[in-house]
């Protein structure tokens, strides 16, 4: 959840019930309050940190030094401070304020309401203004200005064997070494100005700039190590692109380097990552096979006999215990490399089981099998890997689905368990006997009766939901009795 | 009649889906890989786009970006379909990638005809 940054808030004010009042309602929304008595003393605090105070909260009726002065005198100093004025009557004086520079006027015998509403009026218009600030010194920062800053730094760049390109952030050219020239046959004054996918021919090139410029700094991380080769103006070009970030942080630009591999063996490039090859090799030509069975199935290249229907369906059900065998192999080899926790992040459990249950409502059905989740109002909050849990919710209905006749009952619940979370998975299925139960998390364990013959599996899905609730510090249960179901438990921790 | 441009490189699959698609009244159009997918929306200007992720030329994603930073296409509801692993699918692409290709659904391969039928009506059925 986005968090809302808390503000800086200074209370000018010399009626103390006042002063607590507002201090209170502030405080209260997490905001950072100080208080002043009198405008010397409000001055002071401004003086020594001014970046510290966003919005002053200011009393028009102090005595001595008034308030309007004040407001005048930050005005000339260009303060980047919001003033919200207070007084009894917002008369007079409060328009006289509003045109020194105060944003606006709450009357001192505010409600709790009256007060919020301007109050996050002002708020609101302090953070548009903050971030039109950081969007105007984000246009202004011209790139350009490398250009200038020296033959030197030219030179190096020139050095490079590797070719070098930098955008502005709309992707048009600013800069370019001679390699860049050279390789891509370019004039350097010609290029200047112009879009880097028309002046290299690449719609590929072009989706690296704009996802480098999006990118934050995990994205950087996650990209190191993976760079693109393409193919353009006849040269084959391994592309790295990076942001380019100003003090502030903001994003300006792109720069690209681009290695010269044309002559480099082109098998060289393929994607050394084998999890995701031969996944990819197994599951495209599964991927057209399941499609295919199904549109023959459903009559979309013919009439089929009752017999051909049966078939298929046998066929189409083997397709699919196919593709869960691959998935589940998968799985099982990440966690053998303990890599079944990939990247811990805040999850709504209650929404990833909602998901989840979606996704298996087809299968269910087909079978006439109830499948109902049952969530928990308020669940601790929980913190872990998405494709892991997904993993684990994914094997135990699908299990429950499996191993239930038709017409059954599969009932999901997530509640609460201290301070942890538990996951039931319970079933009217054949159940599992006391021997088997004792085996069924060992990988490759089937139980082999006469109702599970025609069951596909590859005896992995237990052991995976074991080792990754385990990955995750929870824990795993299962309570059963033949012919009457089968209650599978995990206890998952909370987080902190 | 509905337009939806599909490019996958696997033949097979893009016509098996094909019959799929306009048995549901869709018109079918096919590109076999990246960059011939781009030229085919451009020329097509078609109501939705199914791109598969890993292809030759151009993949998937790459695609989709430049789709999504064209004033013409951006508005195109966009499907990725991928095949590569699951889990990397989900916490690699989705949450890093996929932000930023800014698709607009992800259907994991292998999929079953009815929930893709299914998900293809519900993109359209939004605007």
């Amino acid at each position: 959840m986005l968090v809302t940054p808390s503000i800086n808030i200074l209370v000018v004010e010399n009626d103390i019930t006042i002063m607590q009042k507002c201090r209170e309602l502030l405080l209260d929304e997490g905001h950072r309050v100080r208080t002043a008595e009198s405008v010397e003393e409000a001055l002071d605090i401004i003086q020594k940190q001014p970046g510290d105070v966003d919005i002053m909260l200011l009393s028009l009726e102090l005595p001595g030094w008034g308030g309007i002065t004040l407001i005048e005198t930050l005005q000339k100093a260009r303060s980047e401070i919001l003033i919200m004025t207070m007084s009894a009557n917002c008369g007079e004086e409060a328009i006289e304020a509003m045109h020194a520079g105060a944003y606006d006027c709450i009357r001192k015998s505010f409600t709790t309401d009256r007060f919020w509403t301007k109050m996050n009026r002002a708020i609101e218009a302090f953070r548009l203004r903050h971030q039109l600030d950081i969007l105007t010194q984000q246009r202004q920062a011209a790139l350009s200005r490398v250009h200038q800053d020296g033959q030197t730094l030219l030179s190096v760049l020139n050095s490079f064997t590797d070719a070098l390109l930098v955008t502005d952030w709309q992707t048009n050219v600013v800069l370019l070494n001679d390699t860049a020239s050279r390789l891509f046959n370019l004039n350097e004054e010609k290029a200047i100005g112009r879009p880097v996918s028309v002046l290299l021919e690449s719609d590929e090139l072009l989706s690296f700039f704009i996802r480098a410029m999006k990118s934050d700094g995990d994205l950087a991380k996650l990209m190191a190590g993976e760079e693109p080769v393409i193919k353009t103006r006849d040269k084959t070009v391994r592309v790295h692109v990076d942001p380019v970030k100003n003090k502030a942080g903001a994003v300006i630009g792109a720069v690209a380097l681009f290695h010269d591999v044309t002559r480099v063996d082109a098998m060289d490039h393929l994607r050394a990552d084998f999890l995701s090859m031969v996944s990819h090799e197994l599951k495209s030509p599964l991927s057209s096979l399941l499609m295919q069975i199904s549109v023959i199935l459903d009559g979309l290249a013919g009439e089929l006999s009752p017999k051909q229907t049966d078939m298929l369906g046998k066929a189409k059900e083997k397709t699919k215990g196919m593709i869960t065998l691959v998935n589940d192999i998968l799985d099982y080899r990440r966690l053998k490399e303990g890599k079944s926790i990939q990247k811990i992040e805040a999850l709504n459990l209650a929404e990833v089981l909602q998901h989840t249950v979606e996704l298996m409502r087809l299968s269910a059905d087909e079978k006439g099998i109830e499948l109902t989740p049952e969530i928990a109002e308020e669940l601790p909050s929980f913190s872990g890997d998405r494709g892991g849990v997904e993993a684990i919710f994914v094997n135990l209905i699908s299990n429950a689905i499996k191993y239930t006749p038709k017409g059954g009952k599969v009932k999901v619940s997530l509640n609460k368990e201290g301070k942890g979370i538990r996951l039931m998975v319970v079933d009217t299925g054949i159940g599992i006997s006391e021997e088997d139960i004792e085996q069924i998390f060992e990988k490759f364990y089937r139980i082999k009766t006469e109702q599970t013959r025609r069951i596909s599996g590859s005896g992995l899905g237990l052991s995976i939901v074991k080792g990754i609730v385990e990955a995750h510090g929870g824990a795993v249960h299962v309570e059963s009795e033949v012919g009457n179901g089968t209650t599978f438990i995990v206890s998952l921790p909370g987080k902190g | 009649m509905k337009k939806v441009v599909l490019v996958d490189d696997d033949v097979d699959f893009c016509e098996a889906t094909k019959l799929l698609l306009e048995s549901k009244d869709f018109e079918v159009v096919l590109a076999y890989d990246g960059r011939e997918g781009l030229e085919k929306i451009r020329d097509e200007q078609p109501d939705l786009v199914i791109l598969d992720v890993m292809m030759p030329e151009m993949n998937g994603y790459d695609v989709c970006v430049v789709l999504k930073a064209d004033p013409a296409l951006k508005e195109i509801p966009t499907i990725l379909l991928t095949a590569v692993d699951r889990e990397m699918f989900q916490t690699h692409y989705t949450q890093h990638m996929g932000l930023m290709t800014e698709a607009d659904d992800y259907i994991a391969k292998p999929v079953e005809s009815t929930e893709l039928v299914k998900r293809v009506e519900e993109l359209l059925d939004k605007d």
